[in-house]
């Protein structure tokens, strides 16, 4: 790769998420929705918790999820989960926005390696979930007495940026889908399903039965909620959970490959097939 | 001139069927079948969408009753026990939650079925019949009822296999009265939600947020007891907390409601109010978007 196409690559994928933001910041009341929101769909839990409890910690909670404070396990819970939407119904459904939009054909035609543009809209997606997760955080630890502490902010971070790359993957694989059958929004939601049900958002995967501890263990999430929660929750270091981190690495690894191979796949079968400005 | 003078007078002759006559009354009944009719042949032409649509509420209970399991390491809970006097998780869990796909009945269902008529092109074909507008947010109400009703068996049944229910069958009769009544309030809070439909366009913002704060305030997962006092009496004004309660009353052993009074009264209070707030803010909306010409507006 030379340097002026290096360049002509970083513009596109610089344009792409400044188009992705604009958009985004045309809507601001749905940027503050989605900053604050979020937080609604966890207290009916701290509730449940509350009224089944009759307190705010569970010893029978605490011997399977290692804490009995159950707050700030869903708060983490939730904040993390927020990541899974925005990349199956952001960039998953990305691609089917620009055909809504009336672009999808202009993209596609355009002399540029189309990865760059899923890159883009990866790294504009990241962002705004980022954005968002701190608005998140932020509130339930002024309101739900969640401690966050400076040094586990880097380590943090970088499980973040594993469990966006895994997500990223399956969000390329829905593109691919959605350029093909167009309608992918129903598998969207079943992958929600998916990830809400069997990776240890509300509770720990040590809760369900043994054949969907095995699913929830093919989930990117689920290692990041682990490995989250041992370093904020339990106080423990980078060290402990290198065994999550290192299975994190392997899934992103496999989720990218598979997703560009069938991104690039489905895009040549489609421009063969002439499908693409089709709804 | 004179000829086009004319003609508008001659087109604003033709009559239109206004007045509350039993003629009128069956129209706007067909109106509203047809309605329904048109969103199940719309629904039913996308039949793995529809089996996912009847399937996903599980999804969403099943969190709230393992992590319930998860707290207390098994399904009985001596503090829910001693706040409303039955200490079974799944059976109190599963009664509340059964009542959130009719949430969404009234905020989405019933609050977008204007907008949805926008999107499909055919909003301004329906406005020039001579059909009252309400009847096409009815006949999108009454499938979506039918719908989560569908829903509501599938709970059933998988929550039944799996962890068992124990439920009163001899107080369900009173229990579905309570229902029917609780879906007359939310109709009438659905109007509202499609009122600002039609005023905001993109409502869903708004629609999120009220489906959201009414959830806090309907005792689903737990009892309006651990709501703080100002939010419990706030729960009064949406039909969910009386008609969880009500509901609950009949088709729990041993519950003890934890708001006294006759929930019957409070919901057909709530019936009246709703309904009538509802359609006045809907004419209102009307006629505003009309006066504006801001209907076909996206």
């Amino acid at each position: 790769m030379t340097q002026s196409s290096l360049g002509t690559n970083l513009f596109v994928v610089w344009n792409e998420v400044k188009k992705n933001i604009k958009f985004l910041l045309a809507y601001p009341i749905v940027f503050v929705f989605w900053g604050i929101f979020p937080i609604f769909w966890f207290i009916p839990f701290i509730l449940q918790g509350e009224a089944l409890v009759g307190g705010l910690s569970s010893q029978a909670f605490a011997q399977i999820a290692g804490t009995p404070d159950f707050v700030p396990f869903v708060v983490i819970g939730s904040v993390l989960n927020s990541y899974v939407l925005s990349s199956l119904y952001g960039m998953g459904e990305s691609i089917r926005r620009e055909a809504y939009q009336g672009t999808l054909d202009y993209v596609l035609a355009s002399p540029c390696n189309k990865a760059y543009i899923l890159i883009g809209k990866a790294v504009s997606e990241s962002l705004t979930s980022t954005i968002f997760a701190v608005s998140q955080l932020a509130i339930s630890i002024l309101f739900f007495g969640i401690e966050l502490t400076v040094g586990v902010i880097a380590p943090i971070l970088f499980i973040l940026i594993l469990l966006v790359l895994g997500l990223y993957g399956i969000a390329l694989m829905l593109a691919a889908l959605s350029l093909r059958f167009k309608q992918a929004h129903d598998l969207a939601h079943t992958l929600e399903y998916v990830f809400y049900l069997f990776s240890p958002v509300r509770y720990p995967v040590e809760s369900l039965p043994f054949w969907a501890q095995l699913l929830g263990k093919l989930l990117p999430l689920t290692y990041a909620l682990i490995a989250v929660r041992a370093l904020l929750l339990l106080k423990q270091g980078l060290s402990a959970v290198y065994v999550e981190i290192l299975v994190l690495l392997v899934l992103d690894v496999a989720l990218i490959l598979v997703g560009f191979y069938m991104f690039n796949w489905m895009e040549n079968k489609t421009k063969k097939s002439g499908m693409i400005s089709q709804y | 001139m004179k000829k086009n003078t004319n003609q508008v007078r001659k087109l604003g002759m033709v009559s239109s069927p206004t007045g509350f006559t039993w003629a009128n009354v069956k129209a706007e009944l067909r109106a509203i079948w047809e309605s329904n009719v048109k969103q199940w042949k719309i629904e039913l032409a996308y039949p793995l969408s529809f089996i996912r649509q009847c399937i996903s509420p599980v999804f969403f209970l099943l969190p709230y009753l393992i992590y319930g399991l998860a707290l207390m390491g098994g399904g009985y809970s001596p503090n829910l026990q001693a706040l409303v006097g039955t200490g079974d998780i799944v059976t109190f869990i599963f009664t509340g939650y059964i009542i959130m796909g009719f949430i969404s009945t009234a905020v989405f269902a019933m609050g977008f079925s204007i907008r949805n008529e926008q999107w499909f092109g055919t909003l301004e074909s329906i406005y020039i019949t001579p059909t009252n507008r309400l009847s096409i947010v009815l006949g999108t109400a009454l499938h979506s009822t039918v719908h989560q009703g569908i829903s509501v068996i599938v709970e059933f049944s998988i929550i039944y296999a799996i962890f068992g229910l124990g439920l009163k069958m001899t107080g369900i009769l009173p229990a579905l009265v309570i229902f029917a009544l609780m879906m007359f309030a939310l109709y009438g809070f659905g109007i509202v939600i499609s009122a600002l439909s039609l005023l905001l366009k993109e409502g869903y913002i708004v629609s999120e947020g009220l489906a959201s704060v009414m959830t806090i305030l309907s005792p689903v997962a737990y009892p309006l007891l651990v709501l703080p006092e100002v939010a419990r009496n706030a729960s009064f004004i949406f039909p969910t907390a009386p008609g969880l309660i009500g509901i609950r009353t009949f088709l729990l052993q041993d519950y003890r409601p934890e708001v006294l009074g006759n929930m019957f009264l409070a919901l057909l209070v709530l019936d009246a109010a709703w309904i009538l707030f509802g359609s006045l803010i809907f004419r209102l909306a009307d006629h505003y978007v009309r006066k504006r010409g801001s209907l076909e507006k996206y």
